[in-house]
């Protein structure tokens, strides 16, 4: 049988295309939408979040922000997959270096410094060494967001109490730490390495002790003679499979996962006294088992024989997370009043509030720990990124890829210098 | 579809004139010209047919295929209009690239193992839960289960199962005191590998034991009925005339687990991401590592096309052994 369409159908046809294009239509009309994308997946740190967001929505009628928030690791691909598919959120949060920098130079992320120039006041709130990450070819391209985080190490002080240990200062009594906890059959660090950048802190920190924040800076940037296969770096690996050949990590480093508790789980369980993690570990720890907050302190990264760095310097980051907007954004300008709501005052406050310090001039706290938080960033000779934030991301894979192959002595430090240094010069070329 | 229908019609009207006498050598010219718009829907009428699926096909895999081809000769970090052409340098890079190869190995060695242990175990289970038929019913669908799990609760579960401080696994070998039998499963690189293979081949068994056991509900009854009356055992039964029955399913169940385990990626990326070391990387979890995490879509993308090379090579060749082998029997 032939099909023939009636006039009742063809008018039922139309009318159902119609019905359904209304909706769209009055919704683009009404209400302007921003996407925004970040690492706030536990609801806490969400939260707030959503509150400034709330307030922009309350001060711009007919704008609504639509957040989604995901897991680490997860992000990071998720991120690439959207910008590459040309459909990135308008708001989006990244650690800055060389991974936000591929960004920029594709052209896919809006210079920030027109909007920041023209309000002075709120640009002069951050500590200016907060817009290193995010700051290329003089341009700032994202405003520090969430915390001072800096590497240090957690510890039970219960466990140092009951074997009458001190917090160490030097490499040896480090060595020594290791030694008696071990003889006490206790792990001295929970590492958690599956992810990688959790063991990449120990080398970033012994080759910042080890040579001083220049040796990275010169090799990173291919000047004056720099070169990932400095001794610096060598003796870095040696360092740190001196402490892997000393027991100093909780069994099975390289498989654990960070993102599911891997390393926390230890500590919680006696069975690791100290954890080298960047300083929002206390949040989460004070959110998932407040109880074992109460025992945990820090203490810095301990100085080595003959090291040229400070052992006031820090690695970590004045912001933690940065925000930035895409260039695909249509609403820009409103996107950066966003991102203000996001990075104020009252912001902030919140964020205090959870144990976390935004790189603010005179922040102060009543909390004694992110006090001292406080005092070791004051203190710091430098603050060094990430290697693996800071790098261009293949290179940053290579450091992490070698550094886990340190910690499973299946490298030599030569090695391991050797491999890094040559896909430096490869990266150097393109 | 529609020609066909259309050069139906104009036949059928054409008939009704044949009985009128009054037009007959128009009819026969009509006869004619409609023969031959019926012969060339007949010759159209296949590719009408077969537009759609060509044309999605052609959408959904040429495409992406030729394309991904073009992109292993750009170096392109995926974002923007920032692609520059390199030729053959991704390509000989890949040929230098010792972790490529190893994840290859890893490849082989996981369709090794699908077939030399997950098969005969689907098959036991098969033959077992035949044999059992009556109340079988719950045994199948517990069988069933891992098979219906999302890869990546399963992942998550198996992590902590592997877990080397808290794991079951480890908890059970300290208190029996078998401390050095305790082994860090995930995180050593000498078990990476075999810890993540057990769990995908025990996801995968119940896929393979549904095979079989469909393959043996077509088994007539009655061959074994006779093959009992003429004195033959159970092991004869299944060696004898079970198994000859099933090597059409065992040949398809070969082809899938081993073109499967080439292009293996869930499990092993919640697992392991291809590490400790890339002692677990395989061809898929490597492609990832090398567009997502170091930002070298070119690269990625011709660790993509090569892996479609080696897939349809090793295909080829397990498709044509597997012919000899059905001639043989």
């Amino acid at each position: 049988m032939q099909f023939k369409p009636t006039r009742t159908f063809t008018h039922l046809l139309s009318s159902a295309a119609v019905a359904a294009l209304v909706p769209l239509a009055a919704q683009a009309q009404d209400t302007k939408t921003i996407t925004s994308w970040d690492l706030r997946s536990d609801t806490a740190t969400a939260g707030i979040v959503r509150d400034a967001m709330d307030r922009f929505e309350e001060a711009n009628p007919g704008y609504v922000v639509e957040a989604s928030h995901f897991a680490n690791d997860a992000y990071k691909t998720k991120l690439k997959i959207a910008f590459g598919a040309n459909e990135p959120p308008c708001v989006f949060a990244s650690w800055g270096g060389g991974p936000l920098k591929e960004y920029v130079d594709s052209d896919q992320v809006a210079d920030l410094t027109p909007y920041l120039d023209a309000n002075p006041e709120f640009k002069d709130r951050f500590v200016p060494a907060s817009f290193g990450p995010v700051t290329f070819n003089d341009k700032i391209y994202g405003l520090p967001a969430e915390n001072t985080a800096v590497a240090v190490i957690f510890y039970n002080t219960e466990i140092f109490d009951e074997l009458d240990l001190t917090p160490p200062e030097t490499w040896d009594e480090l060595m020594n730490v290791i030694t008696v906890l071990n003889e006490n059959n206790i792990a001295p660090f929970a590492l958690a390495n599956k992810n990688k950048w959790p063991g990449s802190m120990y080398f970033v920190l012994l080759a910042d002790r080890i040579g001083g924040p220049e040796a990275f800076r010169k090799a990173a940037a291919r000047e004056d003679g720099g070169s990932f296969e400095d001794p610096v770096f060598i003796e870095a690996g040696e360092r740190l499979q001196e402490l892997v050949e000393a027991n100093a990590f909780a069994r099975g480093y390289n498989g654990l996962d960070y993102d599911v508790g891997g390393s926390r789980r230890l500590l919680y369980a006696d069975r690791a006294a100290m954890e080298l993690m960047g300083s929002w570990e206390m949040a989460s720890i004070r959110n998932e088992n407040p109880a074992f907050a109460e025992k945990v302190d820090f203490f810095t990264f301990p100085s080595v024989p003959d090291g040229k760095g400070d052992p006031s310097n820090v690695i970590g980051t004045l912001g933690d997370n940065y925000v930035s907007i895409s260039s695909a954004c249509p609403y820009k300008d409103k996107a950066f009043e966003l991102l203000t709501y996001l990075t104020n005052d009252d912001a902030a406050a919140a964020r205090l509030a959870d144990q976390r310090v935004m790189p603010l001039k005179g922040i102060t706290t009543e909390d004694p720990f992110l006090n001292k938080v406080l005092d070791v960033v004051g203190e710091a000779g430098s603050v060094q990124l990430w290697y693996d934030q800071e790098l261009p991301p293949a290179l940053g894979e290579v450091h992490k890829d070698t550094v886990q192959q340190l910690f499973g002595m299946s490298i030599t430090p030569e090695e391991a210098a050797a491999e890094m240094e040559q896909a430096a010069q490869a990266e150097a070329q393109q | 579809m529609l020609p066909v229908m259309f050069s139906a019609v104009p036949e059928n009207t054409a008939e009704k004139g044949n009985t009128m006498s009054t037009a007959i050598t128009r009819t026969a010219a009509d006869r004619q010209r409609q023969r031959k718009k019926w012969v060339m829907a007949q010759k159209a009428a296949p590719f009408v047919f077969m537009a759609p699926a060509v044309l999605f096909l052609a959408v959904y895999l040429l495409y992406p295929l030729v394309s991904s081809f073009r992109l292993s000769f750009v170096n392109w970090n995926g974002l923007g209009d920032t692609a520059e052409f390199v030729g053959l340098d991704n390509w000989v890079r890949l040929l230098h690239d010792s972790v490529f190869w190893h994840s290859a190995w890893n490849n082989i060695l996981l369709a090794l193992f699908s077939i030399i242990i997950q098969l005969p175990i689907a098959l036991v289970l098969a033959v077992v839960l035949d044999e059992a038929s009556k109340g079988s019913r719950i045994l199948k669908i517990l069988y069933f289960i891992p098979l219906l799990m999302s890869s990546v609760a399963l992942g998550v579960l198996f992590k902590n199962i592997y877990d080397p401080n808290f794991g079951p696994i480890n908890s059970i070998l300290d208190s029996m005191g078998l401390y050095s039998w305790a082994h860090d499963w995930l995180g050593d690189p000498r078990y990476a590998l075999g810890s993540v293979i057990a769990v995908v081949l025990w996801q995968n068994i119940p896929f393979y034991m549904v095979l079989f056991l469909a393959g043996l509900a077509s088994f007539p009854r009655e061959i074994t009925e006779a093959a009992r009356l003429d004195g033959a055992t159970q092991t004869t039964i299944f060696w004898r005339l079970k198994l000859p029955h099933l090597q059409g399913t065992f040949r398809t169940a070969v082809l899938l687990a081993t073109i499967g385990s080439m292009r293996y990626f869930d499990l092993i990326y919640v697992m392991t991401e291809g590490g400790p070391e890339n002692a677990s990387q395989v061809m898929a979890s490597y492609m990832y590592k090398q567009v997502f995490a170091s930002f070298e879509l070119g690269y990625g993308t011709t660790v993509a096309a090569a892996m479609f090379i080696i897939i349809t090579v090793i295909a080829a060749v397990a498709f044509r052994l597997s012919k000899r082998f059905e001639t043989e029997v």
